[in-house]
């Protein structure tokens, strides 16, 4: 479980831009969205920095806004810059799960 | 540990880290109400959490540091020390304007804390000069206080000498020690059974009365825990804030972007 944790460290981020990409969310859903693509609970103390790094670095926007009557929330979209360090970087790591995958396997 | 004590305990910590806690505060318990978790589960402890947040948004509180607008409060002007063979100052100079909070920093023995003491008139340079516009307040390394005197009686004695009456000095000093984390120090006995560190809130304390235009502080968080480390730089930017030209010597390298601007001492370092 701690080297799940350590491997989900190094992506957060990328895991984060690709839940955006089903469209805006705020903190809470996209945790859900993370959970239910297999990644296992995020706690809030890893994903709000994240998002706030993301949201410094430009790859998110986000606005408050009362959504369907409920509270007002803070919610997250991909940025124009977002997508395009998603697709690259998306495509970085594929090639390094692909070499990892390698270097593992028994001859 | 109750939602609301543990909203309030991060909303705490963030103002302390000078982040402005609304919006912060606001979708952390957005969040809780959501999961329905408990906020140590989910955040963990308040402080934790409010540390990983400012670091997330550092680059973001960059322009907390600000180019000086007001006037030249300090200024030091190629000052050179020796000690027997050996210069410790060679050429110094030092300008701190009104509203500005420079950081000394550079290696043992560079002569940061030399350089203060010849800003605040205890000892002179051997050649150069220094000139300050309006009052001074100094907050030396250790010493400064009075074994037998009480935190009440050292504000009195210190707060006479800039003008105050007994009263008003007291007042501003216990108001000054509470902002330092240090809540009742007129119950806490004489100055020497005073912890290091508290003895040093006094001596921080002390240099503020009479609220002096330039401040000169020598590494005056010594003994601190991290909460009054904290207090401290908060109340370096509310002097700040109310125009005083502030001089910190420090040797905490990764707390320079609190300052304004930073004087190298170390030999070979640019001026």
């Amino acid at each position: 479980m701690e080297r799940r944790q350590q491997w989900l460290r190094g992506v957060l981020d990328l895991c984060v831009l690709g839940a955006l990409t089903r469209g805006e969310s705020y903190g809470y859903e996209i945790g859900q969205r993370l959970e239910a693509g297999g990644l296992g609970p995020i706690a809030g103390g890893t994903l709000y920095p994240a998002l706030l790094r993301l949201e410094r670095l430009g790859l998110v926007v986000a606005d408050w806004r009362a959504g369907d009557g409920g509270p007002s929330r803070k919610y997250y979209r991909l940025s124009a810059e977002g997508k395009a360090t998603l697709a690259s970087a998306g495509a970085d790591w594929a090639v390094f799960v692909g070499n990892v995958n390698a270097i593992m396997e028994v001859p | 540990m109750t939602v609301d004590d543990w909203l309030a305990a991060f909303a705490a910590e963030l103002r302390r880290r000078r982040v402005d806690p609304a919006a912060l505060v606001a979708e952390a318990a957005t969040h809780l109400r959501d999961s329905g978790r408990a906020p140590l589960q989910v955040f963990g402890p308040p402080a934790a959490y409010a540390v990983t947040l400012v670091d997330s948004l550092r680059g973001a509180t960059a322009e907390l540091r600000r180019a000086p607008s007001g006037e030249p409060r300090l200024e030091a002007t190629k000052i050179i020390k020796r000690y027997g063979r050996s210069t410790v100052l060679h050429g110094v100079d030092l300008r701190v304007h009104a509203g500005e909070t420079v950081a000394i920093i550079g290696a043992n023995g560079s002569g940061k804390s030399t350089l203060l003491r010849i800003c605040a008139g205890l000892i002179s340079p051997d050649s150069g000069h220094v000139r300050i516009r309006g009052t001074l307040g100094y907050c030396p390394q250790d010493g400064g206080t009075a074994d037998f005197l009480t935190a009440d009686e050292h504000f009195v004695l210190v707060g006479a000498g800039r003008g105050s009456s007994r009263t008003e000095a007291r007042a501003q000093g216990r108001t000054a020690a509470a902002a330092l984390d240090w809540p009742r120090p007129g119950t806490s006995g004489v100055a020497r059974q005073l912890s290091g560190g508290t003895r040093q809130k006094l001596n921080l304390v002390l240099a503020g009365l009479g609220d002096p235009d330039v401040l000169l502080l020598d590494e005056p968080y010594q003994g601190f825990d991290n909460g009054s480390y904290l207090d401290f730089w908060q109340q370096v930017w509310r002097w700040r804030d109310a125009g005083k030209a502030v001089v910190v010597v420090t040797h905490r390298l990764g707390e320079l972007d609190r300052a304004d601007a930073v004087l190298d001492l170390t030999p070979g370092s640019p001026r």
